[in-house]
């Protein structure tokens, strides 16, 4: 478990935590959601020990010689190095096994190829993050923290990573926190979410009650959808295939009943909950 | 601690960098031969034309002592800039790639870290000179024999053969210790600074500072003698007619005190700052 409490810290640029409390349990993956410059990256480099807080405490309840295990705004590799010579060197440096059958493990758990042998500057950035993931779980950590591991992925390596994410918490018990500006793939995979604005915790709540609770606009996908009479008494964006639809949650089955008994035939409904949303509503 | 060194053995072999100073090692020396090659036996006639009608010299005076003499003089300024640039390396590029915080999230004792590079920086310190002397003595023995040493240190002086072979390897030793202390102060530099550009810049400057610093009078005889600009010269003493072996002995352990003290301040330093 990694909590940290009443954490604050300020540089001379100005106050970058003020007060944040945060918990993961094991095996949850917890999601801190901000804009860049939020304070998201302080708060993950004090979790793991990297930056000392001005105030507040960290507590990992862990008896393994690495309680925390993580990658902060890119993995730092070895670019001259193989994936197998950098798992090497970094188990060497803390005496977990690197033997040439543990760091296979290691490679095939986060779905890395074993016969790659060339450097790693010529890997994508997707095998990358994997092999940051790899050497962040070297040692057995209880907790993992993630910052930004999604970023400048394609959507299948976003896909792939949520994947191996979700497989660590569920399989191995780790607590997994994870940051990111970016809505969608965070809701996919996160049990509970936290949002960061200016320094400070502005909102947190089980994911899928907090995106119940701040969702105000549906997307409907439909032809003819601009000259619908249903639509009229809500607010309305229409764009080139879909249509954004102001109402509460509740009343989207009545709406979509009424589309389809006006002959309009809806393809899809997907609610629509930004980053701002979450931040405006909380303050 | 052996893991780390380990470690920090096998990334100085697979960069390329620890080759490339090898290799700039290799090209000076070149230069020393192909210019001593050409035109040496030309400047020596000139400088030592009424000597020669005087004395008698055992063997010509372009030979491989007066070679390796000239080489040792590149730890001046062009030995150190080049062990000053790769050495800070070791510590800029684990922070320009974002390895040093991936290092640090590993279960690693800061201070065993980065007293795991200092010891590497010595060693690879110490295997540049003991490459550097393997590599001039081969070449200019077999290129230009073995003679008489003529030296001038405010005189003249002229060493037998022998003489001034065992002189030529007594300052290689003693100038591997000022060499040492240059890339533990460059390390130093580069825990503080962090950026390799600017660190190479607070390097090259401390070299040029140190050997403006030596020709200063401090006037106080204390300064004068145990400062550490005034003892990064002291393999030049191999070369006085009658060696103070005691007064190198002194110079080379004070000169390795300076050396833990500057690696203890950056040890003590990487330990207390924030990563990242």
């Amino acid at each position: 478990m990694l909590e940290g409490n009443n954490l604050s810290k300020s540089y001379s640029s100005g106050k970058a935590l003020n007060n944040v409390s945060i918990h993961i349990s094991p095996g949850q993956i917890c999601g801190l959601l901000g804009r860049n410059g939020a304070g998201k990256t302080t708060l993950f480099k004090i979790l793991c020990g990297l930056v000392k807080p001005d105030a507040g405490q960290v507590l990992v309840h862990s008896k393994r010689p690495k309680p925390v295990g993580g990658i902060i705004e890119r993995p730092g590799l070895y670019n001259y190095l193989n994936a197998y010579d950098n798992l090497k060197i970094f188990a060497g440096i803390q005496g977990a096994p690197a033997d040439k059958l543990s760091i296979e493990q290691i490679l095939t758990k986060v779905g890395l190829p074993l016969d790659r042998k060339d450097p790693v500057r010529n890997f994508s950035l997707g095998m990358k993050q994997r092999l940051g993931i790899a050497i962040a779980l070297i040692n057995d950590p209880e907790c993992l923290v993630l910052d930004e591991p999604f970023s400048g992925l394609d959507p299948i390596g976003v896909t792939s990573l949520i994947a191996l994410i979700q497989n660590l918490a569920e399989n191995e018990n780790i607590a997994i926190l994870l940051s990111s500006h970016m809505m969608a793939e965070i809701s996919k995979c996160c049990h509970f979410l936290y949002v960061i604005e200016k320094g400070e915790i502005v909102n947190a709540g089980i994911t899928n009650e907090l995106i119940n609770q701040h969702i105000t606009y549906f997307s409907i996908t439909a032809a003819n959808l601009s000259g619908s009479p249903v639509l009229k008494p809500y607010s309305v964006e229409m764009g080139t295939n879909d249509a954004k639809v102001r109402c509460n949650a509740a009343d989207v089955p009545a709406l979509l009943g009424a589309l389809l008994a006006e002959g309009v035939a809806v393809t899809a409904c997907t609610p629509v909950l930004t980053l701002e949303e979450l931040i405006k509503k909380a303050i | 601690m052996r893991l780390l060194l380990s470690a920090e053995l096998l990334k100085l072999v697979k960069q390329s960098k620890t080759y490339y100073a090898l290799g700039a090692i290799l090209v000076i020396e070149l230069l020393i031969l192909i210019t001593a090659y050409f035109q040496g036996s030309t400047i020596l006639d000139l400088l030592l034309d009424n000597l020669k009608q005087s004395f008698y010299f055992e063997g010509t005076l372009l030979n491989g002592n007066l070679i390796m003499y000239i080489v040792l003089n590149a730890l001046w300024f062009n030995v150190p800039l080049i062990l000053m640039i790769v050495t800070s390396g070791i510590v800029t590029d684990e922070y320009k790639d974002g390895t040093m915080q991936t290092v640090m999230l590993q279960a690693v004792k800061k201070w065993k870290f980065i007293l795991a590079k200092y010891i590497i920086a010595v060693l690879f310190t110490i295997l540049v000179i003991s490459f550097m002397m393997a590599t001039t003595f081969m070449l200019a023995y077999s290129i230009f024999g073995s003679g008489d040493l003529v030296v001038y240190l405010n005189t003249l002086n002229f060493f037998e053969s022998a003489d001034a072979f065992h002189r030529i390897c007594w300052a290689f030793a003693s100038g591997a210790v000022s060499m040492v202390f240059y890339c533990v102060v460059s390390l130093t530099l580069a825990i503080f600074i962090k950026e390799a550009a600017k660190t190479w810049i607070a390097a090259a400057l401390f070299l040029i500072i140190n050997t403006l610093l030596l020709k200063v009078d401090f006037v106080i005889p204390a300064i004068n003698s145990f400062f550490f600009p005034k003892l990064i010269d002291t393999w030049q003493q191999l070369f006085y007619y009658e060696i103070d072996w005691m007064q190198i002995l002194i110079n080379n352990a004070l000169l390795l005190l300076y050396t833990l003290a500057f690696a203890a301040a950056g040890t003590f330093v990487f330990h207390k700052k924030d990563i990242g």
